[in-house]
């Protein structure tokens, strides 16, 4: 009798130990629990588990007698076709040249889209006037322009970069414009009654909240930005990712064809952890469940 | 009527437009409050008391009558009148620190600032230890301290609350009672709060105003100087005091009364 009470009266304070644990991520009892916060090391192990799993699959099915190896290649010949492509065929150059492409017209993109994107968040009026045109411009597809650009500007990197930027800039101002709306009104009417004025709210308060969303939108909309590269180098193009993978295919190099969408895949891949790093180190005072 | 230095609201209305109706939300409110005095506006949910604290803040316009501010017009938002909000306006990128200075800041006050105002209202609300913390990592009190010292180092003339404390327990709602009284009274600050809560209004009020609903009225202004007879912060004793008690009485008959005109 008296154990089972001490028994009930440990279990008691046991729960509000337990309740407090729970949230920090160090033990859920459950493997698939909601909401789950899970340790780095074991998020880690998954993520390569779910890698490895994926190559597995590509070796074994390039074994199979089902395709000639020369149109499936298996994962380790893709890689050694990468060493050599850095190595003996100069393609570190045309890394470059794409990755140039992505950064410039990328970075024209955000230098409209941003004050667009802010004024539009910001004021009804400026929204009511670009909203309806941009809105719809977004659902032209940029690569339907290709024939256009291709006899306005020709072959050369204006072309590509315009059809990188007006693959990206609609979308990105009516993002930038969304996270800039949803700067929530009290803190406006906050800054208001300390006696700011329209543009230090601008800044101070509607720019200054918005911040961690466009640069979480930014790096959404790199990715987008890596396919119309892809586009535009394959339509027209010496040097580039795209270029190499379309001279390969002349000669019927699956292997550098597999070798480019990898080199695409990682630095894709690099883009975003940049982004996710900046995110971090500039934000820490969305702590650290929003991260 | 006397001009004096304070708050002065005369015949102010305010109606609303919904789907095509409108909707007398305020109908004719005048009231007073001198400089240096707590005043609360007191009454049932709906009976428009956010609506005309945001018409003094200047953050809604008045579909009729006017107000002024030590005799100046009151139409836009402005230094002057420091707002402090229920929903937690902490600026999340900015230390408690700088939430605090931001006021200055942004009216170029750098005297005032090296002066060490802004120290001085972070101890004034007990939160010297956490100067250099974001708020994510402060408490819902916390937060709210932040917000009344960022507004008081701004020096208003007139601090204006909408039920700041309505989303703190009751323990901790208390201590932010009385360190708000405390602050107040040695800043001299004139204070207009929004309550729903009658101990709460009696408590921080030196003038309650009682609204009406559907349209607001204002029904009936209560004084409760009883408490000049106590001792201050002393809780209990303004709890036992009969007056308390008494006045506490008749306002629920009031809020009764107003409960049975919405049914
Ligand atoms: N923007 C608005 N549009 C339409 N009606 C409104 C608007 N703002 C307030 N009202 C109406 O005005 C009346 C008063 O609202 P208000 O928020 O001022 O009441 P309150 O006394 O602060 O209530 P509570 O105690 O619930 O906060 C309500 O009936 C409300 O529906
Ligand atoms: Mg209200």
């Amino acid at each position: 009798m008296t154990a089972k009470l001490s028994e009930t009266a440990t279990r008691h304070t046991m729960i509000p130990k337990t309740a407090t644990e729970a949230p920090s991520g160090k033990r859920s009892d459950h493997w698939f629990d909601f909401n789950q916060t899970i340790p780095g090391a074991q998020r880690f192990m998954l993520g390569t588990v779910g890698w490895l799993a994926f190559l597995l699959f590509w070796q074994v099915t390039s074994q199979l007698e089902f395709a000639p190896d020369r149109l499936y290649p298996g994962p380790a010949a893709v890689f050694s076709s990468l060493q050599e492509l850095f190595l003996e065929k100069g393609f570190f150059s045309d890394v470059v040249s794409s990755v140039t492409r992505i950064v410039i017209s990328f970075g024209i993109a955000i230098l409209i889209a941003l004050p667009l994107g802010l004024l539009m968040g910001s004021f009804a009026r400026v929204d009511s006037l670009l909203n309806p045109l941009l809105g719809a411009w977004r659902y032209l597809p940029a690569p339907a322009f290709i024939p256009l650009l291709l006899m306005w500007l020709g072959t050369g990197d204006t072309q590509k970069i315009t059809l990188l930027l007006m693959g990206v800039v609609f979308f990105l101002v009516i993002m930038l414009a969304d996270v800039t709306r949803q700067t929530p009104r009290v803190l406006i009417e906050t800054a208001k009654t300390l006696g700011g004025g329209r543009r230090i709210i601008l800044w101070t308060v509607l720019f200054r909240h918005s911040l961690p969303g466009y640069v979480d939108t930014c790096r959404q909309m790199l990715a987008v930005s890596w396919t119309y590269l892809v586009i535009a180098e394959i339509v027209a193009a010496t040097d580039g990712i795209g270029a190499m993978m379309m001279r390969a295919k002349r000669f019927v190099h699956v292997d550098d064809i597999m070798a480019g969408i990898v080199t695409i895949g990682v630095l894709g891949l690099l883009f975003d952890i940049l982004f996710r790093l900046v995110y971090r180190k500039c934000f820490p005072y969305l702590g650290r469940e929003q991260s | 009527m006397l001009s004096a230095r304070g708050l002065s609201v005369s015949g102010i209305s305010k109606s609303f437009q919904s789907g095509g109706r409108t909707i007398l939300a305020l109908d004719d409110i005048s009231l007073s409050l001198p400089a240096g005095k707590v005043g609360v506006l007191l009454g049932p949910s709906g009976c428009g008391k956010s609506t005309l604290l945001r018409m003094i803040a200047g953050l809604e316009t008045p579909s009729g009558g006017g107000i002024t501010l030590n005799d100046r017009a009151v139409y836009r938002p402005a230094r002057d009148r420091g707002m402090v909000f229920q929903d937690y306006t902490s600026f999340p990128w900015l230390t408690v620190r700088d939430n605090v200075a931001y006021g200055l800041k942004i009216n170029g006050d750098s005297s005032a600032l090296n002066e060490g105002t802004v120290d001085h209202f972070i101890r004034a609300v007990g939160l010297d230890k956490f100067a250099d913390a974001y708020p994510h990592q402060l408490s819902g009190g916390m937060r709210q301290r932040v917000a009344i010292a960022r507004t008081l180092a701004n020096y208003p003339d007139l601090l204006l609350m909408d039920e700041p404390f309505g989303a703190l327990d009751p323990e901790t709602r208390w201590q932010m009672q009385d360190l708000l009284l405390s602050v107040v009274r040695k800043e001299r600050t004139t204070v207009m709060a929004v309550s729903h809560d009658i101990e709460e209004a009696l408590y921080l009020g030196d003038v309650v105003f009682f609204l009406s609903r559907h349209p607001g009225r204002l029904k009936e202004t209560l004084y409760p100087d009883f408490k000049a007879g106590l001792p201050e912060n002393d809780r209990e004793a303004f709890l036992q005091s009969d007056d308390y008690r008494r006045l506490d009485l008749h306002i629920r008959r009031l809020m009764r009364d107003e409960g049975r005109d919405a049914a």
